[in-house]
C-alpha cells in the first residue's frame, strides 16, 4: 500500500468525521484546486504567457477557495473581492521584487538535482518565479480576509446596537489578532521548510553576505514576506469594506440567507 | 482619509529608505560590489536542446563600476541564456557582488539585500500602522525571539557530529509555539489551553504519519528526493513537519480557544456541550481556508522543477514521484493535523471551562 494514499484516505475520513458536509466541500476544495494547478503548469509549459495564465489562474484558486467554505453569501463577496484587489497587489509585488531580486532559476547548491537535466528549455524562469512567489501567498491572502469579514459580521449580529465607531474599533482588535496568529503560520511554516538549506548553509561556513544575497535563501525570505505583506493588505481591505457595507446597509448587511 | 493617505505615504518612503540603504551599504561588505553602468550584447545565438526545446543565448558586455574600491571601472562579460534558469541577465543599475580572480572579476552574484530590506521596511512599517503599539512589538519580538532560537538550534545542529535531530526540534518547536502564544495571548488559561491542544494535535498528526510509513513500509515515499541534505533524510522530513504542521495548528487552535472564550464572558453558566459545539463549528469555519494556505505554500514551490521536468521529457508520473512527492505528504500530514486540532481542542477547552466552573 502506498503510504500517501493511506494517509490521504485517512484525511477524507477525519475531514468527513468532523467537518461534516463542510469538510466534504473542504476535500472537494483541495482536489480542484489541485488540478488548478495542474492546469497552470500545463499552460506554462505549453508557452502560453505566463503573466495572463497566472492572473486568471489565480482569480479561479481563490474563487475555489473561497466559495467552497461555509458562510454567509456577503461574507464570501467581501472577502472574494478582497482577495482579488490583495492579489493584484502581489503580483505587482512579485514583478518588481523579481526584476530588482533575479530571484529564478537555480543555483551551484542544485546541481545534484538538475545533474542530466537541460536547462536551455525556452520558458522564462523569471516568470515562474513571479508563479511562486503570487501562489503561495494565495492561501494566506483569501485565509485572511475571510477570517477578519466573518468575525466582523458576527459582530454586527450579536450587538444589535453597535455603531460605526464601534465596529471600527472592533475590527482594529480583531484584525491585529488574526494578524499575529497569521503571520505565525507563515513564519513557522517558512522555518520549517528551510531546515536542511540553513543547516547546508552553516556547515559549509557561508558568510554573511552569501545570506544576505544567496538566491535561495532570499527567495523563501521574499516569499514568505509578500505572503505576510499580503495578509497585512487583506486585513486591511477587508475591514474596510465590511465598514463600508455597514455604513450604507446599517444591520441590513445581515439580511440574507446562507449559502 | 486624509489620514489614510498620509499612512500609506509614511509607509512608501520607509520602503524607499529601506531600499537606498540596501544599494549603499557596499560599504559593509569584504568583497567587490560592482554596479552595472552601461550593458551591450556582443553576442546571441539560437540554441536548441535533446529535447528540441528552442532557447536563445545571449553574451553581454557589463561595464561595472566598483563601490568599495574606490571607484575603479572594469568591464566582465557574462553569458546568459533566455530563460535564466541558471544564469542572469543584467541591466544598468544592477549591483552585483564579485569575485577578484587571476584573470580580473567575476561575478558572483546579483546584491539582493536592498530588496530583503525594502520589503521588510513594508511589512513592519505596515504592521506599525495596522496594530496597537503594543501588540505590534510582541508580535515583532516574538518573531525575533523565535527566529533567534530557532538559528541558535540550526547552528548547533549544523556543527554537532550527530544530533539526535527529531528530538532536538521536537523540542524547539515546543517552545516556539509557547513563546510565540506567550507573546500574542500573554500568561493565563487561554495561552496554556491553546499550547496544550496545539502540541497535543500536532503529535497525533506526526504519528500518524510514522506509524503509517512504518506499516506500508514507507512505500511510495521518496525521502531521498529531499533536496539540501547534508544529514540523514528521514528524521530532517519529521523536524520540517513538526515545525510547519505546529505553525499551522496553532493558528487554528488559537482561534477556537478565543472563540471559547468570548463564549463564556457573555456568559459563564453553560455546559460540557455548549462549549464543544461552538469549538466544532468554530473549526469547522477555518479548516478548509487554513489547509488551503499550506497547501498552496508546499505546491508553489515545486513549480519551476515540474516545468524544468516536463520539459525534459520526463512523464508526469515520475515528476510526481521525485518533485512533489513530500510536498503532498507534508500537506497531507499538515491537514490531518488542522482537522484533528478541531476536537481536541473543543474537547480541551470544553472540559477545563466547565470543570474550573464546578469547582468553584
Amino acid at each position: 500500500m502506498n503510504a500517501i494514499f493511506v494517509l490521504i484516505l485517512l484525511l477524507l475520513i477525519s475531514l468527513l468525521f468532523v467537518g461534516g458536509k463542510q469538510g466534504a466541500l473542504t476535500f472537494l476544495g483541495l482536489f480542484l484546486n489541485c488540478i488548478l494547478i495542474f492546469l497552470l503548469i500545463t499552460l506554462v509549459n505549453w508557452g502560453f504567457t505566463a503573466m495572463v495564465v497566472l492572473p486568471i489562474m489565480s482569480v479561479l484558486i481563490l474563487s475555489v477557495a473561497i466559495y467552497l467554505s461555509a458562510g454567509r453569501q456577503k461574507v464570501l463577496a467581501i472577502t472574494w473581492k478582497t482577495s482579488v484587489l490583495v492579489l493584484l497587489l502581489i503580483m505587482v509585488l512579485a514583478c518588481l521584487a523579481q526584476h530588482l531580486g533575479h530571484l529564478q532559476g537555480y543555483t551551484l547548491e542544485n546541481s545534484d538535482e538538475l545533474e542530466g537535466l537541460s536547462l536551455a528549455v525556452g520558458i522564462d524562469f523569471s516568470n515562474l518565479a513571479i508563479i511562486v512567489m503570487v501562489i503561495s501567498a494565495l492561501g494566506a491572502i483569501a485565509e485572511a480576509a475571510m477570517a477578519v469579514t466573518a468575525d466582523l459580521f458576527e459582530v454586527v449580529e450579536r450587538t444589535p446596537e453597535i455603531s460605526l465607531d464601534n465596529l471600527k474599533k472592533q475590527g482594529t482588535t480583531i484584525g491585529s489578532q488574526i494578524l499575529g496568529t497569521a503571520m505565525n503560520t507563515l513564519f513557522f511554516g517558512m522555518l520549517g521548510a528551510n531546515i536542511p538549506l540553513l543547516v547546508w548553509f552553516f556547515r559549509l561556513h557561508y558568510s554573511a553576505a552569501e545570506f544576505m544575497n544567496g538566491k535561495l535563501l532570499i527567495f523563501e525570505v521574499v516569499t514568505m514576506l509578500l505572503g505576510m505583506i499580503g495578509i497585512m493588505c487583506s486585513i486591511k481591505v477587508a475591514i474596510f469594506f465590511v465598514e463600508h457595507a455597514f455604513h450604507k446597509e446599517g444591520r441590513g448587511i445581515l439580511n440574507e440567507s446562507d449559502l | 482619509m486624509k489620514q489614510h493617505w498620509r499612512k500609506i505615504l509614511f509607509i512608501f518612503v520607509i520602503t524607499l529608505a529601506c531600499f537606498f540603504i540596501g544599494r549603499l551599504d557596499s560599504v559593509c561588505y569584504n568583497q567587490p560590489v560592482g554596479q552595472v553602468t552601461s550593458v551591450k550584447t556582443i553576442a546571441s545565438d539560437d540554441s536548441t536542446d535533446e529535447h528540441e526545446n528552442q532557447d536563445r543565448s545571449y553574451t553581454q558586455k557589463l561595464t561595472v563600476k566598483l563601490l568599495n574600491r574606490s571607484g575603479q571601472v572594469v568591464t566582465i562579460n557574462n553569458d546568459y541564456y533566455a530563460s535564466q534558469a541558471e544564469s542572469d541577465q543584467y541591466h544598468v543599475f544592477d549591483q552585483i557582488l564579485l569575485k577578484k580572480s587571476s584573470s580580473g572579476y567575476q561575478i558572483d552574484m546579483p546584491k539582493r539585500d536592498s530588496l530583503l530590506f525594502a520589503l521588510l521596511g513594508f511589512l513592519f512599517s505596515g504592521l506599525y500602522f495596522s496594530m496597537s503599539r503594543r501588540k505590534f512589538s510582541f508580535l515583532g519580538l516574538s518573531i525575533v525571539v523565535n527566529a533567534g532560537l530557532f538559528i541558535l538550534t540550526i547552528i548547533w545542529d549544523a556543527s554537532a557530529r550527530a544530533l539526535p535531530v527529531l528530538p532536538v526540534f521536537a523540542v524547539l518547536a515546543m517552545l516556539l509555539s509557547g513563546l510565540a502564544l506567550y507573546f500574542v495571548l500573554g500568561h493565563g488559561l487561554q495561552a496554556w489551553i491553546t499550547w496544550l491542544a496545539t502540541v497535543i494535535a500536532t503529535l497525533l498528526a506526526l504519528l500518524a504519519m510514522a506509524i503509517v510509513i512504518a506499516l506500508t513500509g514507507a512505500t511510495g515515499v521518496h525521502f531521498e528526493t529531499m533536496s539540501y541534505v547534508t544529514q540523514v533524510p528521514q528524521p530532517v522530513f519529521y523536524a520540517q513537519a513538526v515545525i510547519g504542521v505546529l505553525g499551522a495548528v496553532m493558528d487554528e487552535s488559537g482561534d477556537i480557544v478565543a472563540g471559547l472564550f468570548g463564549l463564556q464572558r457573555e456568559s459563564a453558566d453553560r455546559i460540557f456541550s455548549d462549549y464543544w459545539q461552538a469549538g466544532l463549528s468554530v473549526g469547522r469555519e477555518i479548516l478548509g481556508t487554513l489547509t488551503n494556505v499550506l497547501f498552496m505554500i508546499f505546491i508553489a514551490e515545486t513549480i519551476p522543477m515540474v516545468v524544468l521536468m516536463l520539459r525534459n521529457g520526463n512523464n508526469w508520473s515520475y515528476i510526481l514521484d521525485q518533485t512533489m512527492n513530500l510536498g503532498i505528504l507534508q500537506t497531507v500530514v499538515s491537514a490531518l493535523g488542522i482537522v484533528w486540532a478541531v476536537p481536541v481542542t473543543a474537547f480541551l477547552t470544553a472540559t477545563l471551562l466547565t470543570r474550573k466552573e464546578t469547582a468553584k
